[in-house]
């Protein structure tokens, strides 16, 4: 066990850490982790990069919201901040923004112009965002053993970093990884079965990038949900509207909000096998002596 | 019609949500059933609750 040196085991790491956290790596190499660190920049750089040369600058008309050409809004267009999750992988999709940005009547009409396989390339670059994620998580949680670890003792079941992004592929993964079998099969089976009743009820049309963008940010929270979506559902033909539509893209988002319930325990539970949770009643200070 | 079919579906997408909230304080299957259980039971109460305050507002301003 660990806090060893007595601080509060629920401080967090700090603003400067929050904000490293948006360079791929550069926690890692802050670290001394090199290795670590050029793998988590040259990944994400790679998975964005990808996805985006079959998109080009259609990714620019996913974002919070649509270019336009004359509102200010288009200046943070320009720097692709309003496309998530992508920009939690600022460095890669804000250098990408700048070399692929088009204000132009032209420009403007190749965003709104649909592209083969962009329902897979969109999931692609989202993934990279996702993937500096958890990066930034596997960052935070060295900083954390760094600070209130005890040395060769301090060593999680498993890397909480890695809990949270098996189970964003595959919900409850990552409980299983640490020991929760039965209640990660629990959980996994209650978020695929609200996301399967969304698609079902929309007939596989609530998740669509093109088409519900916004909507779409939560729906990806349940990464393999959003990725069956983009290999089976969303390259389907929409002959007409169904009926309960918006009650199955409400159904596939709360899925996607749940999910990120889910990697937030599989985290906590693969940390606290290093920092437990003081007992009740008892200060953190009692917990840690 | 559509709202009762709409009934339908939130109760066991409430024991869903329920499933997931209640699984943080849990660490197996079968106390988080029976907890999301009772958790479920009492976000339908709440839902009546709000849902009777919504219709007694509506009653009051817009009328029958």
């Amino acid at each position: 066990m660990a806090d060893s040196n007595r601080t509060d085991p629920a401080k967090g790491n700090g603003l400067p850490a929050f904000i490293m956290g948006f360079v791929p790596g550069l926690l890692q190499w802050h670290l001394g982790q090199k290795q670590q660190a050029v793998t988590a920049f040259a990944s994400c750089t790679a998975v964005l990069f990808l996805g985006w040369v079959v998109v080009g600058e259609r990714l620019f008309y996913w974002g919070l919201g649509v270019p336009d050409g004359q509102s200010s809004f288009d200046n943070f267009a320009h720097l692709g901040l309003p496309v998530l999750p992508e920009v939690l992988n600022l460095p890669a999709q804000v250098a990408g923004a700048l070399m692929a940005y088009d204000g132009s009547a032209t420009g403007l009409r190749m965003q709104r112009l649909p592209r083969e396989l962009e329902h897979i390339a969109g999931w692609v670059t989202a993934a990279s965002g996702m993937l500096a994620a958890f990066w930034a998580a596997a960052g935070h949680w060295s900083l954390r053993l760094r600070r209130d670890g005890d040395g060769a003792a301090a060593a999680p079941v498993a890397n909480p970093a890695l809990c949270a992004g098996l189970s964003w592929l595959v919900p409850g993964l990552g409980h299983a990884k640490v020991g929760q079998k039965d209640k990660g099969a629990l959980m996994g089976a209650a978020v695929v079965a609200v996301f399967a009743l969304g698609l079902v009820f929309s007939s596989g049309h609530a998740v669509d990038r093109a088409q519900y963008g916004v909507w779409w940010i939560g729906q990806n929270l349940f990464g393999g949900g959003s990725l069956f979506a983009a290999l089976v559902t969303g390259p389907m033909r929409s002959v007409e509207t169904p009926i309960d539509l918006d009650l199955g893209i409400v159904l596939c988002t709360v899925a996607g909000l749940m999910n990120l319930v889910v990697m937030c325990d599989a985290y906590t539970i693969a940390e606290r096998s290093v920092f437990p949770v003081p007992a009740s009643g008892a200060t953190n200070e009692e917990a840690v002596g | 019609m559509d709202l009762l079919f709409r009934v339908v579906i939130f109760v066991p997408v409430l024991f869903l949500v329920a499933v997931v909230v209640v699984a943080q304080q849990h660490s197996t299957a079968q106390e988080t059933v029976k907890a999301a259980s009772k958790r479920a039971a009492r976000w339908l109460v709440w839902t009546a609750a709000l849902l009777l305050a919504m219709t007694l507002l509506e009653l009051l301003f817009i009328g029958f």
